[in-house]
């Protein structure tokens, strides 16, 4: 090493100190530069489509099971029942999140849009268990899946009183096809297993009630 | 502080009955405590702004929790870390584990024995003061490197050694370059390098700018100290991201908090050194602080020197947040092929200008020349 390559190593140690030392006062002097948010009194603005925590919303939720069969690590597990009016009835639904990548495919492929991103993204727990979501409380399963199979048997005994009356009813049509009075006996035995079936409906949609269980996944 | 005593006897009737050298020990204490209780503070408050510097400079916002602004944070750091467990390793050298911070913030306390704070203001004004400083503060290289030894730890060792090491190698230069000063002035003494840069020359009599060679011997002397006192550019023994921590790794607690306090304070030695040596010391410019009352011209010159010593810390804590530390081979490369040789030209050249031009540096020379 010459004595010029020996001044010019000097030089540039000087050189380069003094360019940084005057990026770092710039940094020092300016308070604009701070990029500090202080989390728990600040938040940061949600972005829209951002991934949260999964929440479906029981009452659209068909349980039509394409969520489970998507998702690629199987964090999602359901439960449902086939109710009275042939639908299916949810008795469970559970995310575990701690397990969940937060890949949005489950969502993307919810035909009824009931499963749906949060903004969501806190959460603590001191057991795995805790990271679980019960999207209906695991103890009201087995209640609900009591009421639907009384509802579908109740459902099952009226269609065959129902059958039973029109088999009569055509036996009495067939005896006297022209009769006007057995046409008006008719009606009135239809008109209230039809509004027995309607009643079960309403409540079909609501997550506590429900009808027969057939279908366990 | 003998003479201190005496006076103090002569002033107060009420102690002449007691023997003097009890007055003067009890002084002795006295003036220990005052000093030691100025190391711990500025240690405390100099660990929040360098937090909070290191802060501003990363676009952070550093500790802002504990108090208005985060300003007792270092309150809460000595509570934590006198109540924290002292915890031993089975496998270390007891004896030499507990000796080793002792050895550490002793070099580094018995150091501001001869820091001139202002006029009357030094604990003990030895004709030695430079030499003393050079001499006590080695004995950290021996606290560090039993810290090493004793933890019985890889990392601990490296540390240990490579503190050891760099110490070593850059105590050459520090000397070196503070030997101009010493030149100048004639004498050991940090009191009189101190006097010698007053006068009416205002902050053209500072060392600083007496000729060229003492410029530049002052930039040596501020780097060559950085190295020396482990800061940040060149905090080998304490690499975090290859040796943990380095020598204190083993150590929590109060026996960490001592290596802590012993960093802080080497820190505001070498502030106050660069001051005392370079800067002009307790000097106000234009202005004999002896001509005033002892307790005002001791309170100016104190404010005088404090301001300069903090501002020198403040630019150490500017270069540490700003520079990557070295390289091992780039550490003893930069001592011992560029330092130690670039002293030696500064002392041979102010030598060789206090012979040619009988101890007058440019500023004096220019004021002579207008009369």
């Amino acid at each position: 090493m010459g004595l010029k390559a020996y001044l010019n190593d000097i030089v540039e140690a000087v050189v380069t100190t003094a360019k940084g030392m005057r990026i770092t006062a710039r940094y020092g002097v300016d308070p604009k530069e701070e990029v500090t948010l202080q989390y728990p009194e600040e938040r940061w603005e949600i972005p829209q489509g951002y991934r949260g925590f999964l929440h479906n919303d029981i009452k659209t939720c068909t349980a039509c099971n394409m969520c489970v069969k998507v998702c690629p690590i199987d964090c999602i597990s359901l439960e449902a029942v086939r109710g009275a009016d042939k639908k299916m009835v949810l008795c469970s639904y559970d995310i575990n999140i701690g397990r969940c990548m937060f890949c949005g495919l489950c969502v993307e492929v919810c035909p009824v849009n009931s499963l749906l991103h949060t903004s969501g993204y806190e959460m603590a727990s001191v057991a795995r268990g805790e990271l679980i979501l019960h999207f209906i409380a695991a103890e009201d399963a087995p209640e609900i899946k009591a009421r639907v199979a009384r509802q579908v048997a109740e459902a099952a005994v009226k269609a065959a009183e129902a059958a039973k009356v029109a088999e009569a009813a055509k036996a009495a049509e067939t005896a006297k096809p022209s009769d006007l009075s057995s046409e008006a006996a008719k009606a009135p035995v239809v008109e209230p297993k039809a509004a027995k079936e309607a009643a079960p409906k309403a409540p079909v949609s609501e997550p506590t009630v429900a009808k027969e269980g057939e279908k366990k996944e | 502080m003998e003479a201190l005593a005496l006076s103090l006897v002569h002033a107060v009737p009420l102690l002449a009955g007691v023997p003097l050298w009890t007055v003067t020990l009890l002084l002795m204490v006295v003036v220990a405590a005052v000093i030691l209780v100025f190391a711990l503070t500025f240690e405390g408050v100099g660990s929040l702004v360098l937090r909070k510097v290191a802060g501003d400079i990363q676009a952070r916002i550093g500790p802002n929790r504990v108090g208005p602004n985060g300003i007792l944070q270092f309150l809460a750091d000595g509570v934590k870390l006198v109540l924290k467990e002292d915890i031993i390793p089975a496998n270390a050298d007891r004896l030499l584990f507990k000796l080793a911070p002792y050895f550490v913030f002793v070099g580094s306390f018995a150091a501001f024995v001869v820091v001139p704070f202002g006029v009357g203001l030094i604990a003990a004004d030895l004709n030695i003061g430079i030499y003393y400083v050079m001499a006590v503060t080695s004995l950290v290289v021996i606290g560090v490197l039993l810290a090493g030894w004793a933890s019985n730890n890889k990392w601990a060792l490296l540390g240990g050694m490579r503190a050891a090491a760099q110490i070593v190698s850059y105590e050459i230069p520090v000397g070196m370059a503070l030997l101009p000063a010493v030149l100048i002035a004639g004498s050991l003494s940090l009191q009189d390098i101190v006097r010698s840069q007053g006068g009416l020359l205002g902050i053209f009599g500072w060392n600083l700018f007496h000729n060229p060679f003492t410029f530049f011997s002052f930039f040596l002397y501020f780097t060559a100290a950085q190295a020396e006192t482990n800061q940040t550019p060149f905090d080998l023994p304490e690499a975090e991201s290859e040796l943990v921590s380095g020598y204190n790794v083993e150590y929590s607690g109060i026996r960490f908090g001592l290596f802590f306090l012993a960093e802080f304070g080497d820190m505001f030695i070498v502030a106050a050194l660069a001051t005392a040596c370079f800067l002009g010391g307790w000097n106000v410019p234009f202005f004999h602080v002896g001509t005033l009352p002892w307790i005002w011209g001791n309170l100016l010159s104190l404010g005088v020197f404090l301001t300069k010593a903090f501002a020198m810390v403040l630019i150490m804590m500017w270069v540490r947040w700003t520079l990557p530390r070295l390289r091992v081979d780039q550490l003893m490369r930069m001592s011992w092929k560029y330092l130690v040789p670039l002293t030696f030209v500064n002392l041979f050249g102010v030598s060789l200008w206090l012979l040619v031009f009988r101890g007058k540096g440019i500023p004096g020379m220019i004021a002579s020349l207008f009369g």
